[in-house]
């Protein structure tokens, strides 16, 4: 019955006219039901990828979905016909040193892609979603021959030998060696693709668009639970768009954390560096004992929160609880204030073990968090984000 | 507090280029199991190990690396305290091969002067897709004078034997500054003896 009665708080937020941003923190904050697709709309609103009058939606979704049309047009489609035309001409061909040439950037692509492809078929193993199929693949990819998939592009090539036995007199056998290692994220079959691929176009769009940032490792995993939300909405219209708009979302989310993957801004007021102190600031005052535990011991952030506060956790909780985290997360008026909290409360809730373990064992119950209700976790953060006022 | 449960601490590092498989090795030796299903690792992870070695029981106390650049500043600060470097390249991929010799350097600059290193080429069950000989390996380790071995976490090729010849070395040394006790010097027997003068790169 509670639940209902959410899910309808929720209804009477988003059939507004134009959506009451702060009621809608609020109540998000508090979680985001599973069921109606009601979590991808309430992040399509809170990462601003949607405005708040509802009128201006349809233009907003039409105008964005057809933005990254002709970004995979420009920036994959026509590479790809380009590589597999083969296309050598007198002013550009594969070995010009011409910084113009589009061959250079076509191998430079190769290289962001070739990492960006390492970690795609390495997302969230634990589940089998992004192995699977998508039932909206990118068309004017998967049903070509004539167009490279973006993984086919740094797909390492190996020359086959034959290997010539010689049996008895004059009987010679040919073997080609065609041994195979099995691929766990094997590609699909022509007009098929899987989630990674999608993942992957994305993350590589990304790349391409913000060549100042490139693609860092990690980004594989904010980008996850975001495309997973949106490719599972029950309502096909935006399903059918779970690309184009987590694209957007991404974007916009990433333009709140980018500096957590920059080098050059660890040290900056939104760097990583000065994220995991705050952390640490804050952890002195919720509670000392721990805090001096971890001096004793010379336990620094780097060793833990450095990849809690870049992936917002995402690697920390099963998917489940990542959405729910993310949530509160994404309903925090500034972002991303409470993701401190949740950190240092994750640590308190931890204090009896880690004030009697050592280095190690402290270390490792950090960077392997156990299983726990995800609801306690929050509400230890809440609870900490109080305790400030005084 | 935890009883010591150990004679020794020695701390080791992995490092190399993402993907090589860094933290399979590492999974191979502490759990003794292999998955290809890793998520990439994000800054650093850490493991433990106990091994004996010379009637004296070693705590491995192993720091698992991310690869890719960005993570580098926040990886090198664990260079200093580290005993032991495993540098880590992949048979199949010729540019993380290339890249060892940056590696190197990573090291020269910080790490401990005295830093026991070891070369591993990784995924030598993948012969069908090497690109990267075994001679090219030994090669460069010898001109850097530095351990070299060919391994395997998904065969379990050589991953135990690269980590005790590695804590080995260490021990060796270790022991070597206690004069007086020359019953801790164990021999460790190392097949290919690395040339003693250290070339430096330039």
């Amino acid at each position: 019955m509670a639940y209902r009665a959410r899910l309808k708080e929720f209804d009477d937020i988003l059939n507004q006219d134009v959506i009451d941003l702060n009621s809608l923190r609020k109540l998000s904050f508090q979680g985001i039901p599973d069921d109606q697709g009601k979590r991808a709309k309430c992040w399509r609103l809170l990462l601003n990828y949607l405005p708040l009058e509802k009128e201006k939606w349809d233009t907003q979704l039409e105008k964005k979905r057809a933005l990254y049309k002709q970004f995979i047009e420009e920036m994959v489609v026509m590479p790809g016909e380009k590589e597999s035309n083969g296309d050598v001409t007198m002013g550009d061909h594969p070995l010009s040193i011409n910084p113009e040439s589009e061959w250079s950037t076509f191998f430079k692509d190769n290289e962001v892609l070739l990492q960006i492809d390492k970690d795609v078929r390495r997302l969230c193993p634990d589940i089998s979603f992004f192995q699977q199929p998508t039932e909206f693949p990118c068309l004017e990819i998967v049903n070509s021959n004539d167009i490279k998939r973006l993984h086919t592009r740094v797909q390492r090539r190996v020359l086959n030998c034959a290997n010539v036995e010689r049996k008895g007199l004059g009987i010679t056998k040919i073997a080609l060696s065609v041994k195979k290692a099995c691929e766990d994220y094997a590609p699909m079959a022509e007009g098929k693709e899987a989630h990674w691929e999608v993942v992957e176009r994305i993350l590589f769009l990304y790349a391409k668009l913000n060549p100042g940032q490139g693609y860092v490792q990690g980004m594989n995993e904010i980008i996850g639970p975001i495309y997973h939300a949106f490719a599972s909405d029950p309502d096909i219209l935006f399903r059918e768009h779970a690309e184009s708009d987590s694209f957007f979302c991404f974007t916009n989310l990433m333009s709140e954390i980018r500096d957590f993957f920059i080098k050059s801004l660890d040290e900056t007021d939104h760097g990583i560096n000065k994220m995991m102190n705050r952390m640490l600031v804050q952890l002195k005052n919720s509670d000392m004992d721990v805090w001096l535990r971890f001096q004793q011991l010379e336990l620094k952030p780097q060793y833990y929160s450095f990849r809690w506060i870049t992936l917002l956790l995402s690697q920390e909780f099963p998917l489940p609880d990542v959405l729910r985290i993310w949530d509160s997360l994404f309903s925090d008026e500034s972002r991303f204030d409470f993701l401190i909290y949740v950190c240092c409360g994750m640590i308190v809730i931890l204090r009896n073990q880690l004030l009697s373990g050592d280095f190690p064992s402290n270390l490792k119950l950090l960077q392997n968090f156990p299983p726990m209700d995800v609801q306690d976790i929050i509400s230890k953060a809440v609870e900490l984000s109080k305790q400030k006022i005084f | 507090m935890a009883k010591k449960t150990y004679d020794l601490l020695f701390k080791l590092l992995l490092i190399g280029d993402s993907g090589v498989g860094k933290t399979c090795i590492l999974f191979r030796f502490s759990d003794d199991a292999f998955t290809t299903t890793f998520i990439s690792t994000i800054g650093i992870d850490f493991k433990i190990k106990t091994v004996e070695l010379g009637g004296k029981k070693i705590k491995l106390q192993i720091w698992d690396t991310a690869g890719q650049e960005r993570f580098h500043t926040i990886t090198t600060s664990y260079y200093r305290g580290a005993m032991g470097i495993m540098l880590v390249y992949d048979i199949t991929n010729e540019k993380s091969f290339e890249n060892i010799v940056k590696w190197l350097r990573n090291i020269d600059e910080h790490a401990n002067e005295d830093v026991e290193k070891m070369i591993l080429g990784n995924k030598c069950d993948m012969s069908d897709k090497r690109t990267v000989s075994k001679e090219r390996g030994e090669t460069i380790a010898r001109e850097h004078g530095i351990r070299f071995m060919e391994t395997s976490a998904k065969a379990n090729i050589n991953i135990e034997r690269a980590f005790s010849e590695l804590a080995g070395a260490i021990l060796e040394k270790t022991a070597g500054r206690e004069p007086g006790d020359p019953a801790d010097r164990v021999y460790v027997d190392r097949r290919q003896q690395p040339s003693t003068t250290k070339s430096c790169c330039n």
